[in-house]
């Protein structure tokens, strides 16, 4: 017994020091280029100016968002015409193809980055289950998420191709130009390609001859390995938007200072990480979510059925986990976005772009009441599950109602008769909920709501039978109760202090809900341990609806993406980089609201009908077939706090 | 009925209050219904629900809502319907059963309401292509930009302002300093009554004679105000002035939570200044008749009318930090 211990043991300490040895194998290019990072330590400065007089040697310049002062060794931003020699283009508007481009780049990208996050996950559980079938069940999910998205990096190196030479044909000024102010990085992040697609090939290829002991536990540090190189090189792209809006590192000629870690570090940086990392598990759960849904309807047996509702009912559970903290990282990003430029935060959100916003209040109210809609329909496959399904119309109205205050507009669209009947562009109901205060409130009621679907379905089947069930019950009441009467209150004293202080009340509301979440969901799970299960669940035996919701779920995520993505861009108004390099192209003008639509519709349709394709081939040359249902339903999903099964 | 009431600033509770309670008026109907065996259908409850909320915020609601929003509110309100009636597979039986009864005719009566349905759908459908091929008269829609993005810096009277960091030169404290908190504490009393802290006190009471500092400038403001913006803009700061219903929009309400207590106090002094012919591009369709104030008040008076608009409703201008 205490040998096998310390094998164990001895086994686990070799597969740590595989993985940190892995780690900074794959991580030594960034080491190797540490000292660039020094202002300083550039040499390129000297050489630019060399021959010179030490007075005349270095043209100091200030940073436009640091506001220090440093060598200005970079060329100055190019000062545009609309020419062809600036704007190169074919007969065709130039900012629609580089649009559709970097879209599609970016949803292969995200979905491809998401995915070894969840593989990771997925494998760890199987890994640390007990039971054996479990755990073979556990690693065919994995394996079968991975296997998805491996033809999708290919199609993501493809058009990460197409969207540099789509950039180098049309922008070529622009891009040359961002080029020059990234050099010091460019080559990292092209290596950590090279290491990411090395490392995601072996542990897709080597997955059944890596199955057993310490070479599994290699195979789940190489996903660790995979997860630092995708989240880097993320975040390396991110600071190229992020320099975009919020330009630092520059001086207001647009020269770069030398200091290369200035020009990653911008004002929205950090806050957009957070909210990309979220927003591409959200979508990577949603894609395969959806994936699992097609291949539920295009079963051909109950054993099918079943491992396919397993999936995507786990791949929802992991997709919803990132949405419910998506909204308020998307609330620090405006905060700073405010904090940076007023006038950019106005143009968002009160301004020119605030009916998109409005689009986007609508389209996350569809991803709530989707994930509802699938947990009310996966009751279905539960016996006793009736006794929850009778209270679903009073959740259909918090969820309803949150969502309408949610979404009403504080720019109404109306006729001049309207406008004259109103009395006024202010109404005295709608003008209420047309502002942040009343939103909060909204948003969170919704997130309360999902979360008291999730605790009913961990229910479900099961009846808790711990000694002091009744004090559990009655202090999960209670809690809701108090989190919502808090949010209210919160949202109603929003009204009557100061917005510094009403921005911080949010953080009293965000509490309120995560607190539902995180405290409420494990107490459950406590209560459930060695509860009385009314009867089996029944996987395969959902109604398809819930499939359709959750292909609705993933295509409204593809279609927010998109929008979101549309409106980061187009604050920036003429600017290729804000206040630094203005766009002089015929194509400078912000598009109507309706075009813009279109466009996006389009991206969505594209995308799905191309990873139709990656589904499809998904389907050819199946290694592992689906394990038979006959085998026992999984305890425990994962992660937690998916459910009681 | 008075005690049926909409009342100004109650109104947005009030509205989700009434619903909450029709709700749940509702589902105890047909619990009792159901107990006496006679319990509505699912297909007529969702129809039903449906149709109350529409005629509630149409008729209920005053000033009336304007059809898009009614739209939008339609809109979630059958999504949310349809969500319920399906929720679970033994209600989504229940609601389709009328609406296949009808389709496959398995009575006369069944049969007879096919065929009224038959003629009455595309008949509908026609009705409806046809109203939208009409020529109409009316102003088309017009997507107002409210708020436009104001730009980083405004010149006035030779002076440029960066509108992210300027401060107010008046709203300072008993040393004479910038003093946001001190200010905002001087306030009038955010609530229905509108009410001053205390009349008695010069710390409180702009009008009172010895008030300084502060609150010296809050009256100058006032004084400012009622010689040149009332007209438009209303004794009560609510955009129901004499003048306002010349125009279309008529002017700002200062009192509501939308406007001014959304903005830093620099987008106000920038808009006072410019007024409507100083609007930027977006701000399409330039629907504002506010002159340039920049023409007409010293760059003082515009700061010292801004403070006061922000005094006299109890709002507090929006800061970062």
């Amino acid at each position: 017994m205490g040998g096998l211990i310390v094998k164990t043991a001895r086994k686990k300490i070799l597969a740590v020091t595989g993985l940190f040895a892995m780690g900074a194998m794959l991580l030594l290019p960034i080491v190797v280029a540490l000292p660039a990072l020094g202002a300083e330590e550039f040499p390129a400065a000297a050489g630019v100016v060399e021959g010179q007089s030490d007075e005349e040697k270095i043209e100091m310049g200030r940073d436009v968002y640091y506001k220090i002062e440093g060598p200005a060794i970079g060329r100055p931003a190019p000062k545009t015409e609309d020419t062809t020699e600036f704007y190169p283009r074919y007969n065709f508007e130039s900012r629609i193809l580089l649009w559709v481009a970097n879209q599609q780049h970016l949803y292969y990208g995200s979905f491809v980055l998401a995915v070894p996050i969840f593989c990771m996950c997925i494998e760890l559980a199987g890994m640390m289950t007990k039971d054996k079938a479990m755990a073979k069940r556990y690693d065919q999910l994995a394996y079968d998420f991975i296997k998805i998205s491996i033809t999708a990096y290919s199609i993501t190196a493809i058009l990460g191709g197409i969207l540099i030479f789509t950039f180098l044909t049309l922008y070529p000024a622009f891009f040359g130009y961002l080029s020059s102010v990234f050099r010091p990085v460019m080559h990292i992040y092209a290596l950590m390609f090279v290491a990411e697609s090395a490392t995601i090939y072996i542990y897709y290829y080597g997955w059944d001859m890596m199955k057993e002991g310490l070479l599994k536990w290699l195979h789940l540090s190489m996903s660790v390995v995979l997860n630092v190189i995708g989240t880097t090189l993320m975040m390396l792209a991110n600071s190229w938007i992020g320099f975009m809006m919020s330009p630092s590192g520059v001086d207001e000629k647009g020269q770069y200072l030398g200091n290369i870690w200035h020009v990653i570090h911008t004002a929205l940086w950090n806050p957009l990480n957070i909210h990309r990392i979220l927003g591409n598990m959200a979508f990577g759960g949603g894609v395969v979510a959806a994936y699992a849904a097609y291949r539920f309807l295009s079963a051909k047996n109950d054993e099918e059925r079943a491992h396919y509702d397993w999936m995507g009912y786990v791949a929802m559970t992991l997709g919803v986990a990132f949405l419910i903290p998506l909204p308020f990282a998307g609330y620090w990003l405006m905060r700073e976005v405010y904090a940076y430029r007023q006038q950019m935060g106005i143009t968002l959100m009160g301004g020119l772009l605030a009916w998109l916003f409005i689009i986007q209040a609508t389209m996350i109210g569809i991803l709530f009441l989707t994930t509802n809609y699938y947990l009310w329909q996966a009751l279905g496959r539960m016996t006793g599950a009736e006794r929850f399904q009778r209270y679903i119309k009073y959740l259909v109205f918090i969820l309803v109602v949150g969502l309408l205050v949610f979404i009403t507009p504080h720019t109404i669209v109306m006729s001049p008769a309207e406008l004259k009947a109103m009395g006024g562009q202010q109404h005295p109901v709608l003008g209420n909920y047309g502002v942040m205060s009343a939103k909060n409130g909204g948003i969170n009621a919704i997130i309360m709501t999902t979360i008291l679907s999730f605790i009913w379905y961990q229910r479900g089947n099961r009846v808790p039978t711990v000694s002091w069930t009744r004090f559990g019950n009655t202090f999960m009441i209670v809690f809701f109760v108090v989190a919502g009467i808090n949010n209210i209150w919160l949202a109603t004293y929003g009204y009557f202090i100061p917005a510094n202080v009403r921005i911080g009340l949010s953080v009293a509301q965000v509490v309120g809900t995560l607190s539902c979440l995180f405290i409420m969901v494990p107490f459950n799970l406590v209560m459930l341990k060695g509860a009385r299960q009314l009867g089996p669940i029944r996987w395969g035996k959902i109604p398809v609806r819930s499939q359709y919701a959750l292909i609705m779920l993933a295509t409204a995520f593809t279609w927010m993406m998109g929008l979101m993505g549309y409106i980061r861009s187009s604050v920036r108004l003429y600017w290729h980089v804000n206040e630094i390099m203005r766009d002089n192209s015929p194509w400078a003008y912000t598009h109507t609201i309706g075009f813009a639509a279109n466009v996006i519709s389009f991206n969505v349709l594209f995308f799905w009908f191309t990873i139709l394709f990656v589904f499809w081939l998904g389907t050819l040359g199946v290694k592992k077939a689906p394990v038979p249902a006959a085998e026992p339903v999984p305890a425990t999903p994962v992660p937690q706090p998916a459910t009681g099964h | 009925m008075t005690w049926l009431k909409l009342v100004e600033g109650y109104m947005p509770g009030q509205m989700i209050g009434e619903l909450a309670l029709s709700i749940l008026l509702f589902a105890l109907l047909n619990w009792s219904l159901k107990r006496a065996g006679m319990g509505i259908p699912k297909f007529w409850a969702g129809i039903g629900v449906w149709v109350f909320i529409w005629l509630y915020i149409t008729y209920r609601i005053y000033p009336p809502i304007p059809f898009s929003v009614r739209a939008i509110y339609g809109t979630v309100t059958m999504c949310g319907i349809f969500m319920w009636v399906s929720g679970s597979e033994a209600d989504w039986q229940e609601f389709k059963k009328p609406i296949f009864n009808v389709m496959d005719g398995i009575t006369p009566r069944h049969r007879f309401l096919r065929t009224v349905a038959l003629i009455l759908i595309p008949l509908g459908i026609g009705g409806f292509a046809y109203q939208s091929y009409l020529p109409s008269f009316d102003e088309p829609i017009e997507l107002r930009t409210v708020h436009p993005a104001p730009p980083a810096t405004t010149k006035l009277h030779g002076k440029t302002f960066v509108l992210q960091i300027a401060e107010n030169p008046f709203r300072v404290g008993s040393e004479g300093k910038y003093d946001q908190e001190y200010t905002n504490e001087r306030s009038v009393v955010q609530a229905m009554g509108r009410l001053v802290k205390d009349v008695n006190d010069p710390n409180y009471n702009p009008w009172d004679p010895n008030a300084e500092g502060y609150m010296k400038y809050v009256r100058e403001g006032g004084e400012v105000f009622f010689q040149n913006c009332h007209f438009c803009h209303g004794d009560n700061l609510n955009g129901r002035g004499l003048w306002a219903y010349a125009f279309n929009p008529i002017p700002a309400n200062f009192t509501d939570a939308g406007t001014i207590a959304q903005l830093q106090e620099t987008f106000v002094f920038w808009r006072v200044a410019k007024g409507g012919p100083g609007l930027p591009g977006e701000a399409f369709p330039w629907a504002s008749v506010m002159p340039p104030w920049e023409q007409h008040l010293t760059t003082d008076e515009i700061w010292k009318v801004v403070m006061f608009e922000y005094w006299h409703t109890g709002y507090y201008p929006r800061t970062w930090d």
